[in-house]
């Protein structure tokens, strides 16, 4: 094959132009991506997206209607899910009634024909790991949420294999749980140094665990980064709002002198400094993103100049608090604003206020 | 995994049923069956009037007892869907379960102990004053028969039907001023419609098919289908006949349960 | 609704309940009672308790053979039943396929079938292929007619199923067959004793098809069915007593069975 000349040994899955449909729906459109050795990947987007597919497809659930996966070298299209040693950590846990935690863990060994005592010997190795081991002869009936995710979690790790997919795990989980459950994992998976595949639609579960995110959107990859690139610089407008920290900006290009672009927009030109080479003409449409943090908020009577919007809301954040504007043409702009300069402004919602921001806070998106 | 219960199904249920549309076309010569594809049996059935006699006699019986059935059976539902508390529901509804693994037909014995001319019925009757009356080997011994047959699958299907009605509807009902009664008949009943219809149908097709309740409480004589059914059957070699019979219940069930299902799924408006 | 509360109406419906119940339930009591009363025809006021026709049907042979050939088959027809129903039940809940519906048909339909029919039909085609008048009869009808039971049973067990739980084994290692081995019959193992004790008591009780097709190898019910049609016999409260509790006794296992899905722990 050509493509294998290309998998490095630092590659444990490639993609390669895989198309997934489902009769007529389109789940996945074509999507090449590699995933490193021992990275923890995390796959996000909103319901429908193609992420659960996209591991399905990895785990051997679903077949690639068309394009190619390679794992560990090897083409694995049509070979079946337990010829494979991808085990998964499903959403609802899946663990097996009617057996008890150990008899569990147990499962992939007993399929593969491990003999009873190894069997049991390696299963209590991980379920020492998992600090589970008092509850070995429980039924899962008996565990709690977070105990029920280290048997699922010991379960899928008793082969030892080279990577480990996980579907929404935590979604069942409360808010404190999941915190604490999001440490076990990022620590696992360092300790193993194998390659955790991770799917979600939280954002701060895949930022928080993640050595690379993959954005997904209607079948289609948007993006693929570590947390900061994605953050800071996000792809395209569909990333910018996802991530929905950032106000999104659009204009026309009307003037490239070097690195000083001029974008037309309906609130006036702003100066802008792209990043990389974006091959862009005069004329063309063209985005650019401000975050909340970098927006300025002045007396619309001061002699400031940018954008004159009103306040409609504020929401508290903690230390500080996100104040929404609306402008004349109905926009909403976020601003992140500490409660001190609140006060010193005499903030209320009600009031028209001028907007301004420095041309190096905006981020010229690649993509339009 | 799915093979063996389609190879027995096709093998011993559909197969038969195929057969008994061809024997219908047989003819019997020496008392034997020889294949044939004649409208003889058919011909000699249907232009019989004692045919259409029992055909006529068991739509009645089939009916009345569906209809009665239903009518007896809606407030008991009614009573355990709204006014029971669940632990006594799940009793109730055990309760209703048994009389499917009693045999019928002892229930059946039981019932000529009671309503026979010299039984406890009439015995009971007579010590009050009133004057003894026949009620075994009449049509209303056959109906009591039926009803015993179906009742308790009757209150099962709309129990489990009035189940499903949304109990925030009653309450929108009384709150909107509608009386406890119309609420029952407006609000609940056409909620509970399905179910309700094909509880009846299930009673009309087990009391169209029983021969038992006819034969043992109603006397047999005149005869519904299902005991000429077993008449023909067992009296000789004469199943093509037989078959001409229960060739013609099978179609007025079909016809019967269509525009049953039909019914109960019908659109509002329009 | 506590204010609207009428305890009239309230009371009229709980009564109406009562009497449904008692209706049901005084065939099957009477015949308790009969089969207690040494009167050959009951009436009021009821004669001596007697344990005569227990007697009778305890030293009648007939009665035993058929008693053994009621158990015979019932024993075959559970287990037949109750594979051919997990079968079908396991088909609908895992796969699509063009003509599912005829398929789902084929396989729930026989109980609505009126039982002389069925009988008949059964008598004419398997006297024709030549098993008609054995046991082996009375069992191939009676797998047709308890099969959608046990179906229904399984089916119900399998919709409680997490529908991970299998594509979780197969993700373990686990092929199709062991995934089946390990998984669903375990998960479904109550659903199954159920189906069996179901079927059982179905066609403990059977008469009319099987009176078409037994010829000469009697069940039970059939021999009940030749009581009733001859003289008045008590003998028939005896037996319909004894069949009675053998099959409440399965409904019982049955019912804690199903109520009581999940493993207790060892």
């Amino acid at each position: 094959m050509i493509m294998t000349s290309t998998i490095t040994s630092d590659t444990i899955v490639k993609f390669d132009s895989v198309i997934k449909k489902f009769g007529a729906f389109v789940a996945v459109e074509e999507t090449s991506f590699d995933i490193r050795r021992g990275e923890f990947l995390a796959i996000m987007g909103s319901s429908g997206c193609g992420k659960t597919t996209t591991l399905r497809m990895l785990a051997g659930l679903e077949d690639p209607t068309e394009g190619n996966i390679y794992l560990d070298g090897e083409r694995v299209n049509g070979k079946a899910t337990w010829d494979r040693d991808t085990p998964m950590v499903w959403q609802s846990l899946a663990l097996f009634p009617f057996l008890t935690v150990q008899e569990n863990v147990e499962f992939s060994l007993k399929m593969r024909g491990v003999g009873k005592k190894e069997r049991a010997e390696r299963a209590r190795i991980w379920l020492e790991k998992m600090q589970i081991l008092e509850f070995a002869d429980r039924n899962i009936s008996q565990l709690s949420g977070g105990q029920r995710q280290r048997v699922a979690l010991a379960r899928a790790l008793v082969t030892e294999p080279k990577i480990l997919l996980l579907d929404e795990p935590l979604s069942a989980l409360d808010a404190h749980l999941k915190v604490r459950m999001q440490a076990v994992l990022s620590n696992l998976q360092k300790d193993l140094g194998i390659t955790f595949v991770y799917v979600t639609h939280s954002m701060s579960e895949a930022f928080s665990m993640a050595d690379r995110v993959i954005i997904m959107s209607r079948g289609k990859v948007e993006q693929i980064g570590t947390p900061q690139e994605i953050y800071h610089k996000p792809k395209n407008t569909f990333v910018a709002e996802f991530l929905g920290s950032a106000n999104i900006f659009n204009g026309t290009l009307s003037d490239v002198a070097g690195n000083n672009w001029t974008i037309d927009t309906d609130y006036g030109s702003y100066i802008v400094h792209p990043e990389g080479d974006l091959a862009k003409q005069t004329g063309e449409a063209l985005s650019f993103i401000v975050s909340a943090e970098n927006i300025r908020i002045s007396d619309a009577s001061s002699s400031a100049g940018g954008i004159i919007a009103r306040a409609i809301g504020e929401e508290f954040v903690g230390a500080s608090a996100t104040v929404y504007f609306e402008t004349a043409i109905g926009q909403e702009i976020k601003v992140q604003k500490s409660h001190h300069e609140l006060a010193a402004l005499n903030f209320a919602t009600g009031k028209d206020y001028a907007l301004t921001w420095d041309s190096a806070a905006c981020y010229v998106l690649p993509q339009s | 995994m799915s093979l063996p219960l389609l190879f027995w199904q096709v093998a011993f249920f559909l197969a038969p049923l195929i057969f008994l549309i061809a024997i219908s076309f047989w003819t019997v010569r020496n008392f034997q069956m020889e294949p044939d594809l004649n409208l003889k049996n058919w011909e000699r059935i249907l232009t019989r009037g004692v045919f259409w006699d029992a055909y006529i006699r068991t739509m009645i019986y089939a009916t009345v007892a569906a209809l009665f059935t239903s009518l007896i059976a809606f407030p008991a539902s009614y009573a355990i869907s709204f006014k029971l508390s669940d632990k006594t529901r799940q009793w109730v509804v055990f309760l209703l379960i048994i009389p499917f693994f009693t045999s019928y037909l002892v229930r059946v014995y039981s019932l000529q102990v009671f309503l026979s001319d010299a039984g406890i019925i009439n015995a009971l009757l007579s010590k009050v004053g009133i004057p003894t009356m026949a009620m075994l080997n009449t049509p209303f011994g056959t109906l009591v028969g039926l009803v015993t047959l179906c009742l308790p699958l009757v209150i099962l299907l709309q129990v489990f039907s009035l189940g499903f009605v949304n109990r925030d509807l009653v309450e929108a009902a009384h709150n909107l001023r509608c009386g406890r009664l119309r609420t029952v008949l407006q609000v609940i009943v056409p909620s509970a419609r399905v179910g309700i219809v094909i509880a009846a149908l299930f009673a009309f097709i087990l009391s169209f098919g029983d021969f038992v309740s006819p034969l043992y409480l109603g006397g047999g004589n005149p005869p519904t289908l299902s005991i000429m059914i077993t008449d023909i059957t067992k009296s000789g070699q004469q199943w093509p006949r037989a078959s001409v019979v229960a060739l013609m219940m099978i179609s007025t069930l079909l016809v019967i349960a269509f525009a049953a299902i039909k019914f109960a799924y019908r659109e509002r408006g329009k | 609704m506590n204010t609207n509360k009428n305890p009239l109406i309230e009371t009229s419906l709980r009564l109406h309940l009562v009497a449904c119940i008692a209706f049901i339930f005084l065939p099957i009591l009477g015949s308790f009672a009969f089969s207690l009363n040494s009167d050959r025809f009951p009436s009021i006021p009821l004669g001596a308790f007697s344990t005569e026709w227990y007697r009778l049907i305890w030293e009648d042979p007939f009665v035993w053979v058929g008693f053994f050939n009621t158990v015979k088959v019932g024993l075959v027809v559970a287990l037949i039943a109750t594979i051919l129903g997990f079968g079908g039940a396991y088909t609908d809940y895992r796969f699509r396929f063009f003509g599912k519906n005829v398929y789902l048909a084929l396989a729930l339909l026989p109980p609505t079938i009126p039982v002389v029919i069925m009988g008949l039909a059964m008598l004419a085609f398997l006297s024709r292929v030549n098993l008609s008048g054995h046991a082996v009869s009375v069992i191939i009808a009676h797998g047709v007619m308890c099969s959608p039971f046990a179906m229904a049973i399984i089916r119900l067990r399998l919709s409680q199923m997490d529908p991970d739980l299998e594509a979780a084994s197969w993700n373990l290692g686990g092929s199709e067959w062991a995934t089946l081995r390990h998984v669903i019959i375990p998960f479904c193992r109550p659903a199954l004793l159920a189906a069996l004790f179901i079927t059982m008591a179905v066609s403990f009780d059977e008469f009319a098809v099987a009176w078409f097709v037994s010829g000469l190898n009697e069940t039970l019910p059939v021999k009940i069915l030749g009581f009733l049609q001859g003289q008045v016999s008590p003998r028939i409260n005896a037996i319909g007593s004894l069949a009675f509790l053998s099959s409440i006794i399965l409904i019982i296992f049955a019912q804690m069975l199903m109520r009581n899905p999940t493993r207790t722990s060892k």
